[in-house]
């Protein structure tokens, strides 16, 4: 019997039909999507047991209180911590992922010089090069940590500059610096203490500030917890989620937030409703009415409001001075519920976003976002844990990702609870890296470790006999026989506190500062996230945290 | 019957075939586990009577798992028998303080996070729920493992089609999920995939 063409395709037609009833494609197709999850170049979580470790995020200076689930010493799982007292137990969604971003794609494996694959000998040997032929620029973002120490001895030594790059939420804070003497790393806003605030576009109830700070604060408003009578009256474009919260949102159009806050200004000082603290804006109620495009009547409304209920504070979304000079106004700054002190430190920083001086050579720290791209024709020696733009360094240098270092958390900004945490270094890096003091310190073996400025700073605390540790239990720190208990308490997680923001600073005003609508269009109102793992971009984005902000930016 | 029909039809009862009888065989391979051992026995010689005399939840409700060496020691330090599988286990592993590298018939994939204790405690479940009357068996069955996923055939259930499956049969997600709709418990992605 000959077997034709026809043949084959009737079998074939069979066979097929015969198959779609079978197991087979249905579970071909399960096994191979589970054998695409399993190829051997995807990290697997070690098996082994299963421990929990306090510690604190260091992905942003805003040091978030977290649980990680160790698996065989390895970080599987991340969890918000309940009893610290500024995060809440709240993370953010980049927090949420953050023992993935260790094996994220782009993660730095090697020394790179230009495109080629370098060593650290080189690098060193480069770096003390031009060391020796010029200052050095050192610029970072967590200003304040044991390891930004080394960082601004190195500079100092060098005669060269340190930069600090600044978030937004700090950023808004420098105004006051001119003003009143006292450094914008020190200043803080007393939420707690505040009847009516009014945000110009800060996003307060979506993820601005730490994670979960003024989120708690409003969820126990609402539950009648703690001060029910708290009002926050969000003043922005969109309809944001805070704005959707918030007890009063006024739309305004963009980059009407300092004729806002004159305009409000005029009306305080007007109809006498705020005891007089600061100058008479020289714009016109009627100006400011056509600047935001809300009328006369509401403007004077929104004044009535704000004054009706003090201590009030203005929240700005970035460095916006009318915004600053409408509190000095409202007589919130160094007030209670205002603007407050958060330490008698005097540290002073010098923004990146200055003209930076002529260098032989720039030091970038890892924990300066990749967005911020240095103005220089300088050798840049980038450290980074993650590559967000290789081509903006000359020489790009792998650093310790989560967990991987020993690191110390100073107060979070813009809080005015001062606190202190460590971090310490519970897994390995499955690579050779170093930070940019571990860096520094290598080079020169007089400069004194990050570990060993953390152990000094426990020794302070045990001396100063101030503030408490938060563990499972509060213990003040005056009940501690040693500095070293202290160092092991805050080594397991426990996180230091000392007392509430000092009010009471003066702050003069004699002018109101210049009114420019364009100011706040260039604002960038987020902490730009180094490289979002997969799973915190799906988040991110599906989330549409900040979207007010994103889209202002758009 | 028309030549067409007939080829047709031979063309779907060879795949049929294939795919009812030659498929499973050929995507599972067979593992023998390292040892002999047997629940029964020890069920009746030793006193065991519960699973968690020697599958312990610990204090901090992470569950141990398959006894430690440590753990067979106390009663098998020294040979108690003449079989061959006695003396594999005193002189190939607890001699030489080496754990047994069991196939878990049961294990999940890294990126589950399954709690013993709470399916245990909370849900009062019993652990024939999942693992059938495996504690009451007389000899440890052959490890079958998928040679696509490389999972135990525990976690599809032994029947290919998952039809007329017996309760405790599959442990894939969708079997977690009618367990949880049956009992009216809501866990979200994060419950099980942190």
């Amino acid at each position: 019997m000959k077997i034709s063409r026809r043949d084959l395709l009737v079998w074939s037609a069979g066979a097929a039909a015969g198959l779609i009833v079978t197991p087979v494609p249905w579970k071909l197709l399960d096994d191979t999507s589970i054998w695409s999850q399993n190829w051997p170049w995807i990290p697997q979580p070690v098996r082994g047991p299963i421990e929990v470790k306090q510690t604190s995020c260091t992905l942003c200076p805003k040091g978030c209180g977290m649980k990680v689930k160790m698996a065989a010493g390895w970080p599987v799982g991340v969890a918000g911590l309940g009893s610290h007292p500024i995060s809440r137990g709240a993370l953010c969604p980049l927090g949420f992922g953050v023992h993935q971003l260790n094996w994220h794609p782009q993660r730095l494996r090697f020394v790179r010089h230009g495109s080629q694959i370098s060593s650290w000998n080189d690098a060193g040997a480069a770096f003390a090069k031009a060391c020796n032929e010029g200052p050095v620029v050192v610029i970072e973002g967590y200003p304040g940590r044991a390891a930004s120490s080394v960082l601004e001895t190195f500079s100092q030594k060098q005669n060269g500059s340190y930069r600090v790059v600044l978030g937004s939420e700090t950023r808004a804070l420098e105004a006051y610096e001119a003003w009143s003497g006292v450094p914008t790393s020190s200043l803080a806003y007393d939420l707690e203490s505040a009847k009516t605030i009014v945000s110009f576009g800060a996003p307060l109830l979506d993820g601005w500030g730490t994670p979960g700070q003024f989120t708690r604060l409003w969820a126990e408003r609402a539950a009648g917890k703690t001060n029910p009578q708290l009002r926050l009256i969000q003043l922005e474009a969109t309809l944001s989620r805070t704005a959707a919260r918030a007890w009063q949102w006024t739309s305004i159009p963009v980059g009407s937030e300092s004729g806002l806050a004159a305009g409000v200004a005029r009306v305080l000082l007007e109809e006498r409703l705020v005891a007089a603290h600061g100058p008479m804006p020289s714009l016109t109620l009627a100006e400011a009415a056509a600047q935001t495009g809300l009328s006369t009547e509401v403007l004077r409304d929104l004044a009535r409001t704000i004054a009706s209920q003090t201590p009030a504070v203005a929240i700005a979304s970035d460095d916006n001075p009318a915004v600053a000079a409408l509190n000095v106004v409202l007589g919130s700054v160094g007030a209670r519920g205002g603007i407050v002190r958060r330490s008698k430190r005097t540290q002073h920083y010098i923004s990146a976003d200055a003209e930076l001086p002529s260098a032989r050579a720039l030091l970038v720290d890892a924990s300066v976002p990749w967005d911020f791209v240095p103005k220089t024709n300088a050798e840049v020696f980038r450290f980074a844990a993650w590559d967000g733009g290789s081509s903006k360094a000359d020489w790009l240098l792998p650093s310790p990702g989560f967990l991987e270092e020993t690191n110390d958390i100073p107060s979070t900004p813009t809080s005015a609870i001062e606190t202190y945490a460590v971090s310490p270094a519970l897994t390995k890096a499955p690579h050779e890296v170093q930070s940019a003091a571990q860096f520094l310190c290598s080079l020169d073996p007089t400069f004194t470790t990050a570990e060993k400025i953390i152990h000094s700073r426990c020794e302070e605390l045990f001396r100063a006999r101030i503030g408490a540790l938060q563990a499972q239990e509060r213990t003040p720190v005056a009940k501690f026989d040693s500095a070293q208990k202290i160092d092991e308490q805050l080594s397991k997680g426990a996180i230091w506190t000392g007392g509430p923001g000092i009010p009471g600073f003066k702050c003069v005003l004699k002018e109101w500062p210049s009114v420019n609508p364009s100011d706040s269009e260039n604002s960038s109102t987020i902490w730009p996230a180094p490289v979002l793992p997969p799973l915190a971009t799906k988040l991110y984005r599906e989330s549409s945290l900040r979207e007010a902000s994103e889209m202002r930016n758009a | 019957m028309s030549r067409t029909t007939l080829t047709f039809g031979f063309g779907l009862a060879m795949a049929l075939l294939v795919g009812w009888v030659a498929f499973p065989r050929a995507l599972y391979t067979q593992k023998q586990q390292p040892l002999e051992f047997r629940h029964k026995t020890h069920a009746e010689k030793s006193g065991v009577a519960e699973c968690n005399e020697c599958h312990a939840v610990r204090e901090d409700g992470a569950f141990a798992g398959i006894p430690s060496m440590e753990k067979c020691a106390t009663c098998h330090s020294e040979r108690i028998g003449e079989s061959k599988a006695e003396a594999v286990l005193v002189d190939n592993f607890i001699k030489p303080g080496h754990e047994t590298p069991w196939l878990v018939y049961a294990r999940q994939p890294a990126n589950v996070w399954f709690s013993h204790a709470i399916h245990l405690k909370r849900a009062a479940l019993a652990c024939t729920e999942c693992h059938s009357t495996y504690g009451e068996s007389d000899q440890v069955r052959a490890y079958e493992v998928n040679r696509i996923s490389g999972y135990s055939r525990d976690i599809w259930g032994h029947s290919i089609s998952r039809l007329r499956r017996a309760p405790h049969e599959g442990m894939k997600m969708s079997d977690c999920e009618d367990c949880h709709a049956r009992r009216n418990v809501e866990v979200g992605c994060l419950g099980c995939h942190e």
